[in-house]
């Protein structure tokens, strides 16, 4: 297990490289000049050239990304061509409130989709179920920021229980912090909900039908062994993979959800590096994004053997 | 002695049908037979006779969703079981009557080590811990002739061959001394050689328990092997039954001559060619059973066929020393040679 591990993090070089190079050519190719930016509306073409001198961005291509990957392989991601901040200082500022709300939407979203998700099929073709898929349909159909704007204008403007924005870091008190997450985290958790909870569904659907879930019910177990041991870890393989996939989902849920409930994460930093063509910032944090994916990818994989004793690396 | 004394099952008019697109399916269309204590009962059948649905439908098995028990009655020691609550009924389930299937290959949980499948069985119905419910499993284990019992007892089934699943499917059903275990084809997905050890340890671990064998079969020379009375279907009925000797020696519904004349034989002598007669299948196919059938169900395949068999549906008739058949030509079949 431990060579299969190591084997995989060194596979994941070459997905990394492909992801750098791919992210240089892109955003260069993409249409506006940070060096207009910068020198402002009125600026002559003279100081346009001056500025993108002094950034470098006058040489070749290949010489500009010869001289960022000789950069980062020394663990220095660049510097912003506007705040002038080391990108790794920027990205780290910002880390902690998306990966906060990352992992409250992953936590709220597996936590009742799974429940569901098992209760349909158990249930299949009643009115519970029928319940549940019509919610994952519509959840499935809402777009983020729809449903964002629904929750703060009941939750925080009617009601007034929940704040309407803004994001309070972890060491200004548990509750603060946890009340400012709590509806940005369901605004964004309920599409990936639907989507775990159908999964669930048809995947413990099929294992309900297996010769040893009726070996299971002849020996008169109770139903909740039956359920959630005998047929939710056969069932789990499925679940766990579009975890993964639905945490992409997430990252670029993430951007979207930070703008609507003005939260001060990754996703506004990306936002505005993108708008403002920083190139360095959005080169780091495509790299941040990709690498948190890959590592996302290994836990899967890692999780299956765990789930499914066949599975052997 | 009282012969109703000694049964521990009571299995009578039991209809079971199923809601599929085609209709009303009737898999099982009034059975009933006895088992007594101890007993090895064999019900044989072509498949979709309705074997497995009876056996399915002794615990309750049948997926409410699509079928259900619709008449009759199943007794056990004396209970009713088609009126039982479902958790009296769980309660009986692995504990007083057991069950094997067919496949074992799919029949036991890939993910779950095998001792957790055998504890799991005796922790639900015995008050005890899990650790004496491991030992439990090791003990039967040991009593099904699996070597290294404690090492296997943390494997999964997926390291197993086919034979030892079984056998370990055997552990499991009897970890609770039941006084029942119905057997649905048991060896049916064994090679041949795994077949008569699986079949021989049944017999064994019932001679040593005293529980009674309620073996599903197409096989009749597992019957014959292996059985003391014989029931045989046909499209959901109980066409005949007897004791295995005597259904042997004079197969009376030709049905059961049929199946006979089906089974292959070494003992008939080659012709100066070397060949042997070709067997012989019965002609023409089981009904549908989506229609109510009028007459005897056996009737369209049968060269003893008269009218009366077209419209009339035979009754169950004694024919001596427990022999009994449904048909209105028994006089002639008997008459005629196998």
């Amino acid at each position: 297990m431990t060579a299969y591990i190591v084997r995989r993090l060194f596979a994941t070089l070459p997905v990394m490289a492909v992801v750098a190079i791919f992210v240089f050519f892109l955003i260069r190719f993409a249409p506006g000049d940070p060096a207009a930016i910068i020198a402002g509306e009125d600026a002559t073409a003279e100081a346009i050239a001056q500025v993108r001198a002094k950034l470098g961005l006058d040489r070749p291509f290949m010489e500009q990304f010869v001289i960022w990957i000789l950069q980062m392989m020394q663990g220095d991601l660049g510097v912003s061509i506007f705040s002038n901040l080391p990108v790794s200082r920027l990205i780290v500022q910002r880390l902690e409130p998306t990966v906060a709300l990352t992992l409250s939407t992953l936590f709220v979203a597996v936590a009742l989709a799974i429940p569901i998700g098992v209760l349909a099929a158990w249930k299949a073709r009643k009115l519970v179920d029928r319940l549940v898929m019509g919610f994952a349909v519509l959840g499935f159909a809402m777009p983020v920021f729809v449903l964002a704007y629904i929750l703060i204008y009941f939750f925080a403007v009617q009601w007034q229980l929940l704040p309407v924005q803004g994001y309070r870091p972890i060491a200004e008190g548990l509750w603060p912090f946890v009340e400012s997450l709590i509806l940005p985290s369901v605004a964004l958790g309920v599409t990936y909900m639907a989507l775990i909870a159908r999964i669930t569904r048809a995947s413990m659907l099929e294992v309900l039908a297996q010769d040893y879930i009726r070996t299971a019910n002849a020996k008169g177990l109770a139903t909740d062994r039956v359920l959630l041991l005998h047929a939710l870890k056969n069932a789990a393989v499925p679940i766990v993979t579009v975890i993964g996939i639905g945490i992409a989902l997430l990252i670029s849920g993430v951007v979207i959800t930070e703008t609507v409930f003005n939260i001060p994460g990754l996703g506004r930093l990306t936002v505005d590096a993108v708008l403002k063509r920083d190139y360095p910032v959005v080169q780091g944090l495509i790299l941040v994004f990709a690498a948190a994916k890959v590592l996302v990818n290994l836990i899967i994989d890692i999780s299956y053997a765990f789930l499914d004793p066949r599975i052997r690396y | 002695m009282n012969a109703a004394a000694g049964n521990i099952l009571e299995v009578r008019d039991l209809q079971t049908q199923f809601n599929t697109l085609d209709g009303v399916v009737r898999a099982v269309d009034g059975v009933s037979f006895d088992l007594t204590r101890g007993e090895t009962l064999g019900i044989v059948g072509e498949s979709g006779c309705g074997k497995s649905v009876t056996a399915l439908s002794i615990l309750r098995l049948i997926p409410p969703e699509t079928g259900r028990i619709t008449a009759g009655s199943i007794r056990f020691e004396g209970e009713e079981l088609t009126t039982l609550g479902e958790e009296a009924m769980k309660r009986l389930r692995g504990h007083r009557i057991s069950m094997i299937f067919q496949e074992p290959m799919t029949s036991l949980n890939p993910v779950l080590t095998v001792g957790t499948q055998i504890a799991e069985n005796v922790v639900r119905h015995l008050d005890v811990s899990w650790r004496a419910a491991r030992e439990r499993a090791r003990e039967m284990l040991d009593l099904v002739r699996i070597a290294d019992a404690r090492r296997r007892l943390d494997e999964y089934p997926h390291q197993l061959s086919g034979g030892m699943r079984q056998r370990v499917m055997i552990a499991m059903a009897l970890s609770c001394d039941p006084q029942v275990l119905i057997a649905d084809e048991p060896t049916t997905a064994l090679d041949v050689t795994i077949q008569a050890q699986i079949l021989q340890l049944m017999l064994e671990l019932k001679e040593k328990t005293g529980t009674a064998i309620v073996l599903i079969t197409h096989d009749l020379g597992v019957v014959a092997e292996t059985t003391e009375r014989v029931v045989v279907m046909y499209a959901g009925r109980k066409v005949e039954e007897a004791p295995v000797e005597a259904l042997f020696a004079e197969p009376l519904h030709p049905y059961t001559r049929g199946l006979m004349r089906a089974i292959p034989r070494l003992d008939i002598e080659a012709d100066a060619a070397g060949r042997r007669p070709r067997l012989q299948e019965i002609p023409g196919l089981v009904p549908r059973l989506t229609q109510p059938i009028v007459g005897c169900a056996f009737a369209p395949r049968c060269g003893f066929a008269t009218e009366r068999c077209r419209t009339a549906p035979p009754p169950l008739v004694d024919a001596g020393s427990g022999h009994t058949v449904a048909c209105w030509e028994v006089d002639r079949v008997r008459a005629s040679a196998l």
